[in-house]
């Protein structure tokens, strides 16, 4: 990674975290455990971490657990060699015992990839379950713990339906089950309803939040996602190709945004609480292709396939973040343009250079 | 299932007592470490009933021979152990009992199945060594008791006792929680035959605060004339005793005499061996339970057969 | 015309405010004039329920099995109900002479998050059967969703009915309103409310759960109970009569109840003292006013330090020894400040 990206980043952080630093105090001087410490969450949390220490004088003690933690110090030595923080390899299935100094415990292990939900949907499904459990039972051995971040998904409620412009927390929908397809989902509604459970038999607390889609540095333009491919397609100079006919509703949030509400939900969401985390500003994939496009020189063309099938082909996936925004006060701060922006910049920066550690 | 791992390299096996650990769970594996660490003790066997249990994996990465066949491990091995820690439950240790002293095997029941003698190491750890069953009361009996023996030792008589323990909700269990009303029962009967006191009272609060409140027990006392100087003397005493095998344990208010009676309130916190340390109440039965098993293995003190 | 199911707990909080002294001729009395008032549940005891006579707590100068025995004898009609609280007391001390003294209603209490250690006392009174009901104290220490869980543990140990009680009096109308339509669509059986008066609120609050669709509301004698008192049993009567509920209570003879128990039961009838404010705002339990004034005097302090303090530290009703730490550790600062 260039110093150039880095400062960016740095930048992004320190943008995103003006104004909440004082509503971050209660983490000054504690020890933070991120679980999935070297992906694309656990990432933009150390970004996020490290500027908290080095800007804001937090004295933070920051573990990534992860199984890539090599490759992690390989390809970002600024975060993997930082003093402060200290890199543990482990599979989260294997835990038996965690730091016993561990304050805060944000557990992001789990890849939200669908192409790997596909192919391995029995580790994908393992990782999560028996993660969760054994990340919580290894809370049993420490002292002065005060409390631990289920990172789920912005999928458990099922599908969106297409006139419900944003999904709240509390939906009565429902999702497949006993299918391939499902497993990831199923896995995650499991390990909330597993969280809840040890909050109330074993009085840990515990509060959820639920991820949607989004967009930034650390995130590998070979995801499946549209936003991606869309960029990943344009750098190459090639056309931008949406599949279906381009009216299917996705919203993105900026990596630096994510982190900094996942560190409010952190310290002052509710235990028992589920808190949506995400762009509540819904966005057509035409549309998102055709932003795109337009930072390109000369502009790559946006083929959209449309068929007659394609109309059943829609879908519509944007957070209620009402929730977040009122009780724990954040914002966005990098709206999606400039978003798109900062992604293409630091992926010119970085190309040559392997895309995420993972 | 048996899995053997080979001993840890290094380790005189002579002299130490061969110790068996029944129950796997939090406590089982908090007293494994603290027996790995006495220069009295060895452990011969850590056994329980699920061998993918974090308890047994511990076991495992520390090179000591776990089973998870339980007590049937313990009779098909009979050279494994002298003495027997049992961390089970107050039912499995009915069971357990007769067939550890058909055995011949010490045992020392960290369960509040009452089989056996009461112990609490700073007052009457020397009588209980006549015993082949030893049993550790309560958490709230540890904690308490001590000071209820210097009360009987200061005061010309004790018309009352209450001991009030307030522990960490976190650190009360489903059979804590389910077994309220005998962990009552068998504090106060273990308070009358400490202090001579004609009657008892014992209370347990569960705060849910967080991060977790350490164990804090307050002993309180009906006296005629009290004799504040001579219980702090006596406490002097207790206390020295106490804290040379559980060393959070502190005196943090009195004795004072409130209201008409005498306050004395201690604090435990835990070694943080395997438990966490605001667990000071399982800790404390932990720590009694390795000082009675260290003095029978001072007082039996042999080479030990091989297997 | 909805009806409102009345407890009348005078007999048993307000020996908060009379450090347990209720004699079993006071008891005798007072349960005479609500018997013929119509109240249709009496509840007797020490403060904090049976079992509970102690030195943390206070103890109390007649024997529960004296004061449930009058009780009994002087209740003809009405039900007659204890409170009991797991850590405390134990089915076998405490429960069972109970029962064979003749309750009725049983009332098993635990601290708001802790419902789980009332499994068995539960059931056993389901099993003498006795009407049971489920009791989260301080429950203001819990959110909405986890006091609705711990009800539900109680509801499936076999509670016919769930009470939550606003021990430090420290809600105001619109968080019973809340809790209580919470607390209804989590469960399939009547939901009730107890209210102290710290903030003045006591009878609003009452009003804002009947309203919100409680089922069951708990009233004293003039406020008879701990800290400020509870909601005042007459005037709740008066008020929910205005309102259209029905309480099968008959207003003449629970305003002359009232009348007995001022002159009869009380040394002074309950005010919201400056120091009852602070503990209910602090949010900390109402049984604790009597104990820490006393401590506060003893080692020298504000009484509203003390209080603050209990509330920073989250200490629960039954924690009343660290007022005493409290108190000296306040002291040994104002000297070590001097």
């Amino acid at each position: 990674m260039s110093l150039q990206a880095i400062r960016d980043v740095r930048a992004d952080c320190q943008t995103a975290l003006a104004g909440q630093d004082s509503e971050l105090a209660p983490l000054m001087g504690d020890t933070i455990l991120v679980t999935g410490g070297t992906g694309f969450v656990g990432t933009w949390l150390a970004e996020t971490l490290a500027c908290l220490n080095d800007d804001f004088g937090f004295k933070l003690k920051v573990a990534l657990l992860s199984r890539s933690v090599d490759r992690f110090k390989v390809v970002y030595p600024h975060l993997g060699n930082r003093p402060d923080f200290r890199l543990i390899r482990a599979d989260v299935r294997n835990i038996y015992d965690l730091p016993s100094e561990t304050n805060w415990l944000v557990h992001a292990a789990s890849t939200p990839d669908s192409r790997f939900h596909s192919t391995n949907p029995v580790e994908t499904m393992t990782v999560i379950a028996d993660g969760t459990v054994a990340v919580i039972r290894g809370l049993d051995r420490c002292s002065n713990f005060k409390k631990f971040l289920q990172i789920s998904s912005g999928l458990v409620n099922g599908a969106q339906p297409l006139n419900l412009e944003r999904m709240p927390e509390v939906f009565a929908g429902s999702s497949a089950f006993g299918t391939v397809s499902s497993a990831y989902v199923e896995a995650k509604r499991f390990a909330e309803t597993y969280c809840a459970a040890a909050r109330s038999q074993q009085r840990l607390p515990i509060v959820t939040a639920r991820p949607f889609a989004f967009i930034g540095p650390y995130q590998s333009l070979e995801t499946p996602w549209a936003i991606n491919n869309f960029i990943r397609d344009a750098l190459l100079g090639n056309d931008i190709r949406v599949l279906g006919d381009g009216q299917t509703v996705r919203s993105y949030m900026y990596g630096s945004d994510m982190a900094v509400w996942l560190l409010k939900i952190l310290t002052s969401g509710t235990p028992g609480a589920s808190y949506n985390v995400g762009n509540p500003e819904g966005i057509t994939l035409e549309r998102v292709a055709r932003l795109i496009s337009e930072r390109f020189i000369p502009n790559p063309g946006v083929r959209l396939h449309t068929s007659e099938s394609n109309a059943n082909q829609r879908s519509i996936l944007v957070p209620d973040v009402t929730l977040a925004m009122k009780t724990l006060r954040v914002s966005i701060t990098t709206p999606l343009e400039p978003a798109i922006d900062k992604t293409i910049r630091w992926n010119r920066a970085c190309s040559g250079l392997p895309k995420t550690a993972e | 299932m048996e899995i053997q791992v080979a001993a840890v390299p290094g380790k005189p096996s002579f002299d130490k007592l061969r110790v068996a650990i029944l129950g796997s769970g939090n406590i089982g594996t908090d007293l494994l470490i603290k027996v790995l660490r006495s220069e009295y003790l060895q452990c011969g066997a850590f056994v329980g009933r699920n061998l993918s249990s974090p308890g047994m994996a511990k076991a495992m990465s520390l090179g000591v021979t776990v089973s998870s066949e339980s007590i049937s491990y313990i009779e098909k091995h009979p050279g494994c152990c002298e003495l027997v820690f049992d961390a089970t439950s107050a039912s499995d240790h009915r069971q357990h009992a007769p067939i550890l002293e058909r055995m011949g095997k010490i045992a020392i029941d960290l369960t509040p199945a009452q089989v056996g003698r009461m112990c609490v190491p700073s007052v009457n750890m020397r009588d209980c060594l006549e015993a082949s069953n030893v049993n550790m009361i309560t958490c709230g009996g540890q904690a308490s008791l001590p000071i209820a023996h210097a009360l009987q030792l200061s005061q010309a008589e004790i018309d009352y006792i209450e001991v009030v323990s307030s522990i960490a909700s976190r650190s009360a269990g489903p059979a804590t929680r389910r077994n309220l009303d005998e962990y009552i029962h068998t504090t106060e009967k273990g308070i009358k035959a400490f202090s001579g006191s004609h009657r008892a009272k014992a209370i347990l609060n569960l705060n849910p605060a967080q991060p977790c409140i350490n164990m804090q027990t307050t002993i309180l006392a009906k006296v005629e004339n009290p004799n504040i100087p001579g219980l702090q003397e006596a406490l002097k005493k207790v206390l020295e005793m106490v804290q040379a095998y559980v060393p959070g344990y502190q005196v943090i208010v009195g004795p004072l005499i409130e209201n008409g009676r005498i306050v004395t309130m201690v604090r435990v916190s835990g070694l943080g061996d395997y438990l966490p340390s605001y667990a000071g109440n399982l800790d404390i039965i932990n720590c009694a339970a390795i000082a009675t098993a260290e003095e029978f293995a001072r007082n039996l003190r042999r080479p030990v057969q091989s297997v | 015309m909805r009806s409102i199911l009345i407890s009348d707990p005078s007999l048993r909080d307000g020996n908060h405010a009379v450090q347990h002294s209720l004699t079993v001729k006071q008891v005798a009395a007072y349960c005479d004039a609500v018997d013929a008032a119509g109240v249709p549940i009496v509840e007797v005891g020490h403060g904090n329920g049976i079992g509970a006579s102690s030195l943390q707590l206070g103890e109390s100068s007649a024997t529960d099995g004296d004061l449930l025995k009058t009780a009994r004898e002087h209740l003809p009609h009405s039900k007659l109900g204890v409170h009991m609280i797991p850590g405390f007391a134990t089915i076998e001390k405490d429960l069972k002479p109970a029962i064979e003294a003749g309750v009725d209603v049983v009332r098993v209490a635990a601290h708001c998050t802790e419902a789980d250690i009332t499994e068995r006392h539960i059931g056993y009174a389901r099993e003498k059967g006795r009407t049971v009901y489920g009791v989260l104290m301080m429950s203001h220490m819990a959110s909405k969703e986890m006091l609705a869980e711990e009800a539900q543990k109680m509801e499936s140990y076999g509670a016919e009915g769930f009470i939550f009680m606003d021990s430090s009096g420290h809600y105001l109308p619109e968080d019973v309103t809340e809790r209580v339509k919470t607390l209804r669509s989590a469960l399939s059986v009547p939901v009730g409310f107890h209210a102290h008066n710290n903030l003045g609120m006591a009878i609003a609050n009452s009003v804002a759960a009947a309203d919100a669709g409680a089922e069951m509301l708990d009233g004293t004698a003039r406020g008879f109970g701990a800290g400020a008192g509870n909601a005042q049993l007459e005037v709740l009567i008066a008020v929910l009569e205005r309102l259209g509920y029905k309480t099968g209570i008959d207003l003449y003879k629970v305003l002359d109840a009232a009348d007995l128990a001022e002159k009869e039961l009380m040394k002074v009838v309950p005010t919201i003292s400056s120091v009852s404010v602070v503990s209910g705002l602090s949010g900390v339990f109402s049984g604790f006013l009597k104990p820490v004034v006393r401590a506060a005097q003893q080692f020298k302090v504000d009484p509203r330090d003390i209080f603050f303090e209990l509330g920073r530290r989250k200490i629960v009703a039954g924690q009343e020894d660290i007022i005493i730490e409290v108190a000296s550790d306040l002291s040994k600062k104002l000297t070590g400040a001097r």
